[in-house]
């Protein structure tokens, strides 16, 4: 266990490297600058800009340069914000696309788990189907049509929550509900799919043999094997809530960091792109890794293979 | 989903000459899923409209400053948008796109997918080691982040939109291939075919791939929704398809922008999508359901 997750550790740091050093290159051979898109500069400025950010040096050069700023954490300064580094914007903006992040996988976890259990315990009666057609719509509307869908009917016609925005705990409401949805319709079929395979199971039989209560037996034995196929989906699926941020605060204008990223690619931020990429792929290679471990936890079987 | 059925019982003399192929059973275990014929016929209607809708509708550059966004009418089943375009046309134009950019993208996903996955399977040993251990590691890479750098840098042209995509989403497809692959690879028929001195690629693509279609289909449609879903993401952040072309996606976008006022610039192109997006589902399943050989039999 021990030597696998360090191993899986060790893994890492090339495929950050090789994440970094292609973005790197790919922004930089992209046409135009960061200061192409401005209204005409002159030569002078341009130069003394480009001086200023270092781009007036050889490719290699800037790399090295930047890859060594990297390992002491620093992210250099935006070409876009003025006097602004790309790690102040990130500290700024990440913690609002953590916690719409963080709300909608719970949001998904709860109302996926409740659905595909209900479902996979009355099969074929018509909880299952209202749970499985449930699950078939969330997966079949996407959440840049459910998000406006949703602001029509609760924020427009019914006034009853705010269009857009990031204030109260009130404006949490409709982005999360947005976001976790689809993924509480996957989290429900493979609940669903996972509850049934270990519901016929041999030992499965032996609890209630023993008397066990229904409860008992759904929530203590079967759940934790059940729940294997959602476990593995969270990797995916915690990628999948980090880039859908990007369009849920589009729609509902939260300033959080999916939005800057969209942004700052459109103008052409080098620094605050590569900066945001690097920070999301850390974040969904580790989470990976971690999904990984807790997966070989769960069940011991995967260790030989 | 409904239970896989049984092919009948009672077996008629017909039955016995034609004899029961894969492609017969499973044809008429797709028949007899309800869900399934209906997306399948959605979709036709859908694909039939899309093609040959446009030379009867109202041509959807046709502006109408003067009638504005009107709601749906007679003249205009579906209402107009804020230049007075018929909306019933510009979803079917918008249509072509999106269904466009389906098939294209998860062909090139199809050919990389399936040559990637089967030479990993038929070559097998340290091969497929290496290049398995590669598709686990892309699995972890944030894919979606690279199409939204690609198209932003390299100008948002559609046929890149095809191969990013398209780039994006052979990864399950390679898996599922290496792994029939590698389940038919000791068969008597490869060893005959080995034995009449054969070349690999014509091994692979002749005698395994037509043996693995069933699965390579069954996932095949359920590419074709993922890929438009990324398309009209895509389109929705206004970096996937431009004007004056329009997809599904960049209607969603346009509508989702003036719903305040005129609901039906949204709803109808995002009804139209999900309707679409369930179809393509339902008939995945059904496939999955109708040539899982596995499950047919318990």
């Amino acid at each position: 266990m021990l030597r696998f997750t360090f191993r899986r550790l060790l893994q890492i740091i090339p495929v950050l490297w090789i994440i970094i050093t292609a973005t790197f290159f790919m922004i930089r051979f992209v046409p135009g600058g960061p200061f192409t898109a401005e209204k005409a500069v002159t030569p002078e400025i341009l130069r003394n800009l480009e001086a200023h950010y270092g781009l007036n040096k050889p490719l290699y050069q800037q790399y090295f340069d930047y890859m060594g700023s990297l390992l002491r954490g620093d992210l250099g300064p935006s070409f876009k914000y003025p006097n602004r580094t790309v790690n102040e914007i990130i500290g700024d903006k990440l913690p609002t696309s953590l916690e719409l992040g963080f709300i909608s996988l719970a949001v998904a976890l709860t109302i996926g788990i409740t659905l595909g259990t209900l479902a996979a315990v009355k099969r074929n009666s018509w909880l299952d189907y209202v749970c499985s057609s449930t699950a078939m719509i969330g997966i079949c509307v996407p959440t840049f049509v459910l998000g406006p869908l949703l602001v029509l009917t609760f924020a427009i016609h019914f006034q009853w929550l705010n269009a857009s925005g990031w204030y109260g705990p009130t404006d949490r409401i409709l982005p999360c509900l947005t976001l976790g949805c689809v993924y509480a319709a996957y989290i429900a079929r493979l609940t669903r799919g996972g509850m049934l395979e270990v519901l016929n199971q041999d030992y499965i039989r032996t609890a209630r043999a023993k008397g066990a209560s229904e409860a008992r037996v759904v929530f203590k034995h079967a759940l934790r094997g059940g729940l294997l196929p959602v476990v593995s989906f969270l990797g995916p699926g915690i990628a999948g809530i980090l880039t859908g941020s990007f369009v849920i605060e589009t729609i509902f204008q939260i300033p959080g960091l999916g939005r800057e990223f969209v942004n700052s690619a459109f103008n052409r931020d080098y620094t605050l792109v590569l900066g945001t990429v690097i920070l999301y792929a850390s974040l969904i290679v580790i989470l990976n890794l971690v999904v990984d471990i807790v997966q070989i936890w769960l069940n011991p079987k995967l260790k030989f293979e | 989903m409904s239970p896989a059925t049984f092919p009948s019982a009672v077996v008629t003399p017909e039955q016995i000459e034609t004899g029961n192929s894969l492609w017969h059973d499973a044809w008429s275990r797709l028949r007899k899923n309800r869900l399934a014929v209906c997306g399948g016929a959605t979709l036709l209607v859908l694909a039939l409209l899309c093609s040959f809708g446009p030379f009867f509708a109202q041509s959807y550059q046709d502006q109408n400053l003067d009638l504005g966004a009107a709601g749906p009418s007679a003249t205009h089943w579906l209402g107009t948008d804020t230049l007075g375009r018929d909306l019933f046309s510009r979803i079917l134009f918008g249509g072509r796109i999106s269904m466009m950019v389906g098939l294209v993208a998860t062909f090139v996903a199809l050919a990389i997918g399936v040559t990637y996955g089967a030479v990993a399977g038929f070559f097998g040993g340290k091969i497929d080691a290496v290049m398995m251990r590669i598709v686990d590691i892309m699995y972890a890479l944030p894919f979606t982040i690279f199409v939204i750098l690609l198209m932003v840098f390299f100008g948002r042209n559609i046929f890149l939109l095809f191969f990013a995509i398209g780039a994006v989403e052979w990864l399950t497809m390679a898996r599922i291939v290496r792994g029939q692959i590698i389940s038919i690879k000791k068969m008597e028929y490869i060893e005959a075919a080995r034995a009449l001195g054969l070349g690999k690629r014509r091994i692979i693509f002749r005698h395994m791939i037509p043996n693995i279609l069933g699965p390579i289909i069954v996932y095949t449609t359920l590419t074709i929704p993922a890929v438009m879903l990324l398309e009209a993401f895509l389109s929705f952040l206004g970096l996937g398809v431009q004007p004056p072309m329009s997809s599904w996606g960049v209607l969603i976008k346009d509508g989702a922008e003036k719903m305040e006022e005129f609901w039906w610039l949204l709803v109808f192109p995002g009804g139209v999508f999900s309707l679409t997006l369930f179809s393509l589902n339902f008939l995945g399943d059904g496939l999955r359901d109708a040539l899982d050989v596995r499950s047919s039999k318990d």
